[in-house]
């Protein structure tokens, strides 16, 4: 019942290209297309100068001119003076002035012929580099076709319109911005772009709001500096946004500041397409919006009318089928009816686009991790530049973000009127997301002395609703001076914010939200993982703590091998809902088979190899995932809903059947999970399968005396299977015989399975604790999050550490400890129970006791990781073989008696020998049996038993005992086990223990 | 009420409450009935939470309601602890004529009893149940207020004014006992309700007072400087160990030492 998400994890500070791109509100670059040449992008040493307008030239401006096709964007040194972003296709002409020797100028001619001049200030090769990298960027807009492009565009723009008609314009409006002549006024308003406004009023008294001098100065502005697509952003734009924006201009400038118009101007006709798609789909998405259309500004007249209404209702579709990792979340709501208000569907739809996507990243995310960073950052600004707030509202324990969480989410539109908010607004677009922090912080300074007096969250939201009704009020009633009792609340709070928090800049707020990144990941994953756990429909025997683990585990395994995205959040397959409405929190994480394996390699320890690595410098573990059967088997075994995939909970449960089991549940266990068709009987087929899922789980156990047990197994199943078939009479000799059974009829049941366990010691131990003991629930190491800190040696270091390099630094350090003769490997028994070589015979090999150790015994020049080795060692084996099932008791000496052999040498005591066993098992069998059991003997053979690193041949002992360069190792071995010095079983239990809580160097 | 509360201000005991449900079975509506006996439209979405205020006389006595609606959307369940910690009381809502609802509701109602303060006290209310009563006459109210209905907040999606008011019963997918039976196993008070004809709105608060500890509250409020609620709960925090709130507690610790 729970969603396992792993992405607010894989979030990556963005490089110091997305900071530009996102500086200069520009979309970030499209991937480059295959065979398609990238434009180069460069930056250079500029001044910017405009001069030719009506005599008011405006000043130079030294700075960055940056060319990132398809666009040519400028800032000055200070980054915040001028600036200005200019599609490549509005440019119409480039000219090299002819100024005096050694300066290097363009001019810029745009559509609208305004003329920029920016003068190169870097070295002249530099510069004639750029020029030839913006003659090919502008070449190549002119072939897309682009240029012609800016003239119909620019026709949706309301400035347009205004610059067109001058002085006309603002005469055939009214003060309150509708048109005051419809029949004429139709006609041209069919051509630019609006809102709601034009229709249901903008909200607001214009004469108040002084709309016909903003309008008239915005016009001036417009001229002069360019609009829409072309706008130069100097002082005096700032300025003009600060007093607010006009209503009519309202829409359009805010496309324009916050870049959303690029994205307009570069996706033509993908609104009207994404509402062609809309037609019949339904989502989740769509039914909230549904339930919150009727309640987004109710109070504004455009949304208790039918056109608001379904304006809203197609702008939130559309965006939520655009962006369905975001969809719907409540507050979107708000933000899409205000902009409506002034702007056309389409545009509000692109800016709404860049709102959650650029502006409040993660803000309306699934989990609203943005929410609860910039929540977590504003109370660290607060602690910064409030301090002594700050400490009162620890004290009487009042949280900040009861209050200021909307503040941020609906940018204000619902919690101040909506006139003032809307000012808010224009800055914001203006100058960004820093603006919701200044303004916070501005409405708890002007209110600190009464804040000082509140004593709980209900207090503290009381006073912020009563400030906020009182925005329009004089801030200064009882003064004498006309001009400052004629100061609003609202004036005060925006001087505030822009004088006294200036110092909260775009950088503090990324500096801060670095800081606090992982703590957010952090509690929202903790807070994940117990929704999680509390949601499990049963959990079994586990504590909860247990089941903690699990999911820790499964969360460990989903970061390293996602399930592919159909499988990641998929409703439960019909046959299992109660209900026919499946809401979000409905779905849930259901992982893969190769999740499942990462997985299970963390819970059981046959289900991974772990290489134990001393190579002189380090000693790790490399863990690998083996691949085998046992593992697919299972995890259909546990998706009882077959779907191919599992939940939480069907692992939970899964692992409740197993690791709770005693004796004899164990060995039920395990025969159902090898009885395909459950019918209460193996056929042969199967139990071959379940022998081999043995000799897998054992693969490697140190000694043989599973091997032996295994090969016991497979002689007695057929034995007493066949004992137990019915008997037929043999038509030729008349002899009563067992009937000849395919090899998929159901052939032995659980009560025969049962005997057969019971009858060896060592199956029967190994089902009395070991297998439930072999599932172990173990913390995991904490996740790497994405870098902590800022500063850059913490980015060199985390550049450094990653996994890659990591394996590069292992892949080195094995090398090097090779070439000086200290490289070993062994591998981790996943059940360590015989923790030494048991055979007497063993002891009497040639071999000192200190060197019986298979990670010890590693030479040199025998690492399992050289195949030839490995090879060879294989073949040493399958010979021995041989030759041990012939002289069975007789020991083959030497360090021989650490290969497969000599094992079964070791238990010709006990009966028949390995080999010997599995070549009666075979010639009991019809032919196909025959074959399998060999093919199971020869990965008998081939398991990599610990032993089988070990020894290679008697000669390379010989020379490990011998060689001058061992001496070395021999030595380290020594103090190695002078360490644990407890005669030969104690050091070899207390090494064997060592192994299994071994812990991988870091 | 005022007036008793203001005679007696040292018998106001304050107790803090939210509402928890799945979105759109009426939480909103529910709170604005009980302080404002008003089932109001158009109202705005609950952005975190909405706080409200409300007295209620219990005998000789005064509570004084903090209110926290919150908002029923999933995405913001991660911001639930901030508005639950230290509440003595919760209410929370399902929808009678939603199965899913009651489903959301208990794993609030598990949420709550592993994560928030231990003595609080729950009440489980099935709201909507004017769409499920037989009587025409509900019907007719039902049909007669479809304006009201839809542009209610809380409106069942999908639900068409005009739908079959003839069986009304049908439309309920949580019986009665059914969700009576599982407030009882849980421990936890139990109402139908409806918020648009104000049936069991004031029982639950009432009830809900009753089984408040209030000596409990005015206790540690005579110990702390008048902080009723919050020095309560702290009080239960400290005493039943770190497992409540942890998570709240973790970053404060952390601010202490940035600052």
């Amino acid at each position: 019942m729970s969603v396992i998400s792993t992405q607010i994890r894989n979030f990556k500070e963005p490089t110091r290209e997305q900071l530009n791109y996102v500086f200069f509100s520009m979309p970030p670059p499209p991937p480059p297309k295959l065979g398609e040449e990238e434009l180069e992008k460069m930056e250079i040493n500029a001044v910017l100068s405009l001069g030719v307008a009506e005599g008011n030239a405006e000043d130079a401006y030294a700075g960055k001119l940056h060319l990132l096709p398809p666009y040519l964007a400028f800032t000055s040194l200070d980054r915040k003076s001028v600036r200005f972003t200019l599609p490549l296709s509005t440019i119409r002409r480039v000219e090299r002035l002819n100024a005096r020797a050694g300066v290097y100028a363009l001019s810029l001619a745009t559509w609208h012929g305004m003329k920029i001049i920016v003068q190169l200030t870097s070295l002249r090769p530099t510069a004639d580099l750029f020029c030839s990298l913006l003659r090919n960027a502008l070449k190549d807009q002119l072939q897309r076709g682009q240029m012609k492009n800016v003239k119909g565009f620019v026709k949706t723009c309301y400035s347009e319109l205004l610059i067109a008609s001058t002085s006309s314009s603002p005469e055939n409006e009214r003060e309150d911005g509708s048109l005051l002549d419809d029949k004429d006024g139709v006609p041209s308003e069919v051509a630019y772009h609006g809102g709601l406004g034009l229709r249901f009023k903008f909200p607001g008294d214009p004469r108040k709001l002084r709309e016909a001098s903003k309008i008239k100065l915005w016009t001036t502005y417009l001229r002069n500096h360019g609009r829409n697509l072309t706008l130069l952003r100097y002082p005096q734009c700032t300025r003009l946004v600060q007093v607010g924006l006009p209503n009519r201009l309202r829409g359009e400038m805010w496309e324009t500041l916050s870049g959303s118009m690029y994205l307009r101007y570069a996706n033509p006709g993908m609104y009207e397409n994404l509402l062609e798609e809309i037609k019949g789909k339904t989502s989740q998405s769509f039914e909230d919006i549904e339930k919150d259309l009727h309640r987004s500004l109710p109070e504004y007249a455009g949304y208790q009318a039918e056109e608001g209404i379904s304006a809203l209702r197609r702008v939130l579709q559309a965006y939520s089928l655009k962006n369905p990792d975001v969809g719907y979340c409540q507050a979107m709501n708000i933000l899409a009816a205000a902009i409506l208000i002034f702007m056309s569907e389409e545009q509000a739809f692109w800016l709404l686009e860049v709102l959650c996507d650029r502006l409040l990243p993660g803000y309306y995310s699934p989990t609203m991790h943005g929410t609860l960073l910039d929540q977590r950052v504003f109370e660290s600004v607060v602690a910064k530049t409030l301090p002594i707030l700050h400490d009162h509202f620890m004290s009487v324990d009042v949280q900040l973000s009861v209050a200021s969480l909307p503040w941020f989410l609906s940018l204000y539109i619902n919690s101040m009127p909506m006139v003032f908010a809307f000012r808010i607004v224009d800055c914001f677009f203006c100058m960004g997301p820093k603006v919701l922090f200044q303004v916070g912080l501005a409405i708890l300074k002007i209110n600190g002395e009464k804040l000082l007096q509140i004593q709980d969250d209900g207090g503290f939201l009381n006073l912020m609703r009563d400030y906020f009704t009182t925005l329009g009020d004089s801030a200064h009633p009882n003064s004498t001076d006309p001009r400052a009792k004629a100061i609003t609340n609202f004036q005060e709070l925006l001087l505030v914010a822009f004088r006294e928090f200036a110092l909260i800049t775009d950088e503090t707020i990324l500096a801060e939200r670095r800081r606090f990144r992982n703590e957010i990941v952090n509690s929202l994953e903790s807070f994940a993982k117990r929704s999680a756990v509390r949601n499990l429909h049963t959990m079994g025997r586990f504590t909860k703590n247990q089941s903690g683990l699990i999911y820790d585990a499964l969360y460990k395994a989903i970061c390293e091998a996602p399930p592919p995205p159909e499988l990641a959040t998929v409703a439960p397959p019909p046959t299992l809902l109660t209900t026919t409405d499946a809401p979000l929190d409905r779905m849930e994480t259901r992982v893969g088979m190769r999740t499942f394996q990462v997985f299970l390699s963390e819970v059981a320890t046959w289900a991974r190899d772990e290489k134990i690595v001393l190579n002189g410098f380090q000693q790790r573990i490399d863990r690998e995932i083996p691949e085998h059967e046992l593992i697919h088997r299972l995890f259909f075994f546990w998706d009882t809903s077959c779907s191919g995939s599992l939940t939480l909970q069907d692992i939970v449960s899964g692992l409740d059947g197993v690791m709770f089991n005693d004796l004899m549940e164990n060995i039920e266990w395990y025969f159902n999970l090898h009885d395909k068709n459950k019918d209460g009987y193996l056929t042969r087929d199967e139990v071959l399968t379940l022998s081999e899922s043995f000799l897998f789980i054992f693969r490697h156990e140190v000694g043989d005396a599973y091997l032996g047990a295994v090969s016991r197994f497979m002689t007695n199943a057929f034995e007493y299977g066949d004992a137990l078939l019915p008997q037929e009479e043999n038509p030729e000799t008349g002899e009563m015989q067992p009937k000849q059974l395919e090899s998929n009829q159901p052939y032995l049941n659980l009560a025969t399975f049962r005997m057969v366990v019971l009858a060896d010691e060592i199956l029967e131990s190994f089902f009395e604790a070991d297998l439930s003991g072999s599932f172990r629930l173990e913390p995991v190491p904490d996740l790497e999050l994405p870098t902590t800190s800022g500063n850059f040696l913490g980015d060199l270091w985390q550049n450094i550490a990653t996994a890659d390099n990591k394996r590069i630094f292992h892949k080195f350090s094995d090398e090097l400890g090779k070439t000086i003769g200290k490289h070993q490997i062994a591998y981790r028994p996943a059940i360590g129970r015989y923790k030494s070589l048991e055979e007497p015979k063993a002891r009497e090999s040639l071999l000192s006791p200190s060197q019986m150790h298979p990670q010890r015994m590693e030479s040199p020049a025998q690492s399992v990781g050289d195949s030839a080795a490995s090879a060879s060692s294989v073949g040493n084996t399958s010979t021995s073989t041989l030759v041990g099932s012939s002289a069975p008791s007789q020991a083959t000496g030497g360090s021989s008696s650490l290969t497969v052999d000599a094992s079964a040498a070791g238990h010709a005591g006990d009966g028949s020998p390995t080999s010997a066993a599995l070549s009666s098992a075979a010639s009991a069998l019809p032919a196909p049996h025959e074959r399998a059991v060999n093919a199971a003997r020869t990965l008998l053979e081939r398991t990599p038993f610990a032993i089988d690193d070990v020894g290679d041949d008697d000669e390379s002992d010989l020379d490990l005992l011998h060689g001058e360069d061992d001496d070395q190792v021999m030595d380290e071995v020594d103090a190695f086990l002078e360490e644990n010095d407890q005669g030969l079983t104690d050091a070899d239990k207390e090494l064997a223990k060592d192994l299994i809580h071994a812990e991988p160097v870091k | 009420m005022a007036d008793a509360a203001s005679g007696s201000v040292d018998r106001s005991v304050q107790v803090k409450l939210v509402l928890l449900g799945e979105a759109a079975v009426g939480k909103s509506s529910v709170v604005l009935r009980f302080v404002s006996n008003e089932f109001q439209p158009n109202k705005e979405p609950t952005i975190g939470a909405a706080f409200l205020t409300q007295k209620c006389r219990l005998e000789d006595r005064v509570l004084r309601y903090e209110i926290w609606d919150t908002a029923g959307q999933e995405r913001f369940h991660s911001l639930a602890p901030m508005y639950y910690r230290n509440a003595q009381a919760a209410v929370v809502v399902y929808d009678v004529t939603k199965g899913s609802s009651l489903e959301k509701a208990k794993s609030w109602v598990k949420e709550l009893q592993r994560q928030a303060n231990p003595n609080i006290v729950i009440a489980l209310a099935g709201n909507k149940v004017d769409l499920v009563q037989s009587s025409s006459s509900s019907g007719n109210t039902s049909t007669s207020e479809s304006e009201d209905e839809a542009d209610d907040a809380t409106a069942t999606p999908g639900e068409t004014p005009g739908s079959p008011n003839g069986e009304p019963e049908s439309l309920r997918q949580v019986s009665r006992e059914e969700a009576h039976a599982y407030a009882t196993e849980a421990g936890l008070l139990f109402f139908e309700t409806s918020a648009k004809t104000g049936e069991g709105i004031v029982e639950i608060f009432t009830e809900i007072a009753k089984k408040i500890p209030i000596e409990h509250i005015l206790a540690s409020t005579r110990g702390g400087a008048g902080r009723p609620g919050a020095q309560g709960a702290r009080e239960g925090v400290g005493r039943q160990g770190g497992d409540v709130n942890l998570d709240e507690n973790q970053p404060k610790g952390r601010d202490a030492c940035n600052c």
